[in-house]
């Protein structure tokens, strides 16, 4: 018979490898920001480039390090109110 | 789903969550009054950017990541009964967050030698306030993860890294806005 988690609100999937890889998506990501901000395309273009990854950053952090991809309504509720703060964002920047 | 479930499937405590959603919102409106101000000066604004010290901030990124991977592995290693490891990974976590305190320090300290203030240039006036209060909050974080690895109960670690997974999240979103969008 199996026994019950000490920490029944627990997340179960954290591993190490699949935090690990986080961390490096992470930096993948805020690396392309960096090279994103070097090139010569219309800033319009590198400006929304910009705000795309910061919002994928962003789930990415909601999902893996505060445990949101076990609560898909949340994660999905989060994943909205962001992209439409950066749609006002952007539309700010392109005015 | 009744509200009660979907509010149970929140991981952590309650509270936390009120916490971060209460600082995104806060950081959000500041962020989007940043942006509507711009409009009455854009030159002004991209001209006020271009003092910016990028290349620190970018790699404040990598470090905020870094330390919030370090906060993660240690409820992960503090779960799995690895208390030694996980203090560590606390500690160099919250080392992180000094360092980038320093760099920010810098930073700050490059404006003054230009004669930079919150009264250079609305720009400014935005860029301290947003930058000075995200990093109010890293200052406090460190002191979470610092007391959290002394008082290593898993609930205790688990919400000392929510609160500095918030404060990462705030930079990621407002670091390309303040610094990036020129």
């Amino acid at each position: 018979m199996p026994t019950a988690s000490p920490f029944p609100k627990y997340s179960n999937r954290r591993f190490p490898n699949a935090l690990t890889s986080t961390w490096l998506s992470l930096l993948a990501l805020s690396l392309a920001t960096a090279l994103l901000t070097l090139l010569s395309a219309p800033p319009e273009l590198v400006g929304a480039g910009i705000l795309i990854l910061a919002l994928i950053k962003a789930r990415v952090i909601l999902a893996r390090y505060l445990d949101l991809a076990e609560s898909p309504a949340w994660l999905c509720g989060f994943t909205m109110v962001l992209t439409g703060f950066s749609v006002v964002i952007f539309a700010l920047y392109l005015i | 789903m009744s509200d009660a479930s979907l509010i149970d499937e929140l991981p952590g405590e309650l509270l936390m969550w009120v916490l971060i959603i209460s600082e995104l919102l806060v950081f959000g409106v500041g962020l989007i009054a940043f942006m509507a101000v711009r409009l009455t000066d854009p030159v002004g604004f991209a001209e006020a950017q271009s003092h910016l010290y990028r290349t620190g901030a970018a790699f404040n990124t990598a470090v905020l990541v870094t330390s919030g991977y370090l906060a993660a592995q240690a409820l992960h290693w503090r779960r799995a009964a690895r208390r030694g490891v996980a203090r560590l990974a606390l500690i160099g976590a919250a080392l992180l967050g000094v360092v980038f305190l320093i760099i920010k320090g810098a930073e700050y300290a490059g404006k003054a030698a230009q004669g930079i203030t919150f009264e250079t240039h609305p720009f400014f006036l935005f860029y301290y306030l947003l930058t000075g209060f995200h990093a109010a909050h890293v200052l406090a974080g460190v002191g979470i993860l610092l007391l959290v690895s002394w008082r290593d109960d898993p609930r205790n670690i688990e919400a000392g890294a929510q609160f500095w997974h918030m404060v990462d999240l705030v930079w990621i979103m407002l670091f390309p806005v303040i610094y990036l969008l020129g």
